[in-house]
């Protein structure tokens, strides 16, 4: 399995340790399983999904760009359906399965971050963030703990939950803006906006901190996400701001 | 003889000039074409100039780009009035007469119409990341073009505007409502006494795919940017194979409205798109076929 980045060009690594996620080049095409995923345009780019008939992809309804007439769309049983609901999250993934193609795209300028997954690996995604996993990828959410997280977090009460048992799959998400990457070593901590959180390793603990920012005699709410390794997390450069707790 | 036609305008052009002196395509690339034969449509060069009449047009910025007019004496551009970015003082700004105005307010298309006349420079712009596409048409070409897409048009390109007929009704018998998933109206711009130039604004990236007689294509209704009137349209809806659910799950929640296209022609869709905002039980619709796996 290949991620489709260009394998010319130099790791951008900012001073303090954040890569850039590789921009993949217009019409990259990679394999995944006995299918092949070609990425189309820069601005708002496009998944079209070449599926082989022994594989699958699933995805967030409202996802869906075109299709050919004859591939087969069932729906995906997720737990929790009404916790989902109440958290915000679609709690109809729909899956397409081969043969056929069908394509995909978010609805905001940014960039496409695939992510093959090897087995054994638990990866967590900020909600509406992800654009599509192979079948053979275990889908469930999790609560970010913590009622701060809930009331003044910003990234919700629910994250996406992939889980590869003993086979390797292939998961696509779309970052707003530019989609950057920091590896964190044990116990090492960094303070993201929630807005900009997009994903991070499951080893890495996240837990909404209050800023204590104070103009004169005037309490200012500020929440920060608090992240602490091991492991990778990833942030988007666009993103809603959800600094004010008031 | 000149040979060369432009691969995005489909007319005959320049192959000698960086860009095609008529649309602002690139002339010196390559197809960028999908495994599926979907052609991208090439972002316009930053600063390429665009001939029309004895008038030019130039785009200008890659992201959210500015088409800036110098328009000669006795030529005139007519475009919504909430794309002007800037104009010169001398360039003669008046209504366009508009028939059916209290039917396209109530469709939510653009009421007001203003034509700039020349001699003068004037500059148009939309509001979202995305490309200028630009479509010379030949003498007596019509086009179809979703609404909110148009940016521009030369005053010899006539406007109009048609009911779509993709529409689907909801709710109960005290409190129904129609959408119409593409639209109400499409706008309709045909090239009547001589060729013009029209020039649309799609979010996103644009992708081309020439549909032959009979072919068909499933698509999103909202990502549809322009189509060949010769490309037929009807609605389609599809729903997903039950793999059981939960007892608050709503049978509509998961279904697919979609559009589909029947050739032959061409048809380009972007890839931003607005979600489907309604899930309850579909009560009566336009022509429609289903699908339920």
């Amino acid at each position: 399995m290949t991620c489709g980045a260009p394998l010319d060009v130099r790791d951008k690594v900012s001073d303090s340790g954040w890569r850039e996620a590789p921009r993949l080049k217009d019409m990259t095409e990679f394999r995944f399983s006995a299918s092949t995923c070609q990425v189309e345009g820069e601005l708002v780019p496009v998944a079209e999904i070449t599926l082989s008939p022994q594989d699958a992809v699933y995805f967030e309804h409202h996802l869906l760009l075109w299709k050919d007439e004859s591939v087969p769309l069932s729906s995906l049983k997720t737990a929790g359906g009404m916790k989902r609901t109440i958290g915000g999250m679609p709690h109809i993934v729909t899956v397409a399965n081969g043969p056929g193609r069908i394509a995909f795209s978010r609805d905001s300028p940014g960039e496409l971050v695939v992510l093959p997954l090897h087995p054994g690996m638990e990866l967590d995604v900020r909600e509406h963030a992800f654009l599509l996993a192979s079948h053979s990828i275990q889908y469930s959410f999790v609560r970010i703990k913590g009622l701060a997280n809930m009331l003044h977090g910003g990234s919700g009460m629910f994250m996406d939950r992939f889980i590869t048992a003993q086979y390797p799959g292939l998961l696509m998400l779309h970052g707003n803006g530019n989609v950057l990457e920091r590896t964190l070593r044990p116990g090492e901590k960094i303070l993201v906006e929630p807005g900009g959180f997009l994903y991070k390793d499951s080893t890495v603990n996240m837990q909404a901190v209050q800023m204590p920012l104070k103009t004169g005699f005037v309490k200012h709410s500020m929440y920060l996400a608090e992240m602490t390794g091991p492991g990778r997390v990833g942030i988007q450069s666009m993103y809603v701001h959800h600094g004010a707790g008031e | 003889m000149n040979t060369y036609v432009c691969r995005y305008c489909r007319q005959p052009s320049d192959p000698s000039q960086p860009t095609c002196p008529l649309c602002g395509a690139p002339v010196d690339i390559r197809d960028n074409v999908s495994d599926s034969g979907w052609v991208q449509q090439p972002p316009v060069r930053d600063m390429a100039r665009i001939q029309f009449g004895q008038s030019h047009c130039q785009i200008a910025g890659t992201t959210v780009p500015i088409a800036e007019f110098n328009l000669a004496q006795q030529e005139m551009v007519y475009f919504s009035h909430h794309v002007l970015l800037w104009a010169d003082p001398a360039t003669r700004m008046q209504n366009m007469s508009m028939r059916g105005g209290w039917k396209r307010m109530m469709a939510g298309m653009p009421l007001i119409m203003v034509e700039a006349h020349g001699p003068g420079h004037i500059a148009l712009s939309d509001n979202h990341a995305g490309e200028v596409i630009a479509l010379p048409l030949q003498h007596g070409q019509s086009i179809w073009v979703k609404e909110h897409r148009f940016l521009t048009a030369t005053g010899n390109i006539r406007y109009d505007w048609n009911s779509n007929d993709i529409w689907y009704v909801t709710g109960d018998d005290n409190d129904q409502e129609t959408h119409y998933p593409m639209g109400q109206f499409g706008d309709v711009f045909t090239a009547a006494e001589r060729p013009g130039l029209l020039l649309l604004h799609a979010p996103g990236n644009v992708f081309i795919r020439d549909l032959k007689q009979g072919e068909s294509l499933l698509v999103q209704p909202t990502s549809l940017v322009y189509r060949d009137i010769s490309v037929r349209v009807h609605l389609h809806l599809e729903y997903p194979r039950n793999m059981g659910f939960a007892f608050w799950s709503n049978r509509h929640d998961y279904r697919n409205i979609l559009v589909r296209l029947i050739g032959p022609g061409r048809v380009a869709v972007q890839s931003v798109f607005e979600r489907p905002e309604d899930m309850e039980m579909i009560r009566n619709h336009s022509y429609a076929t289903r699908h339920r796996w």
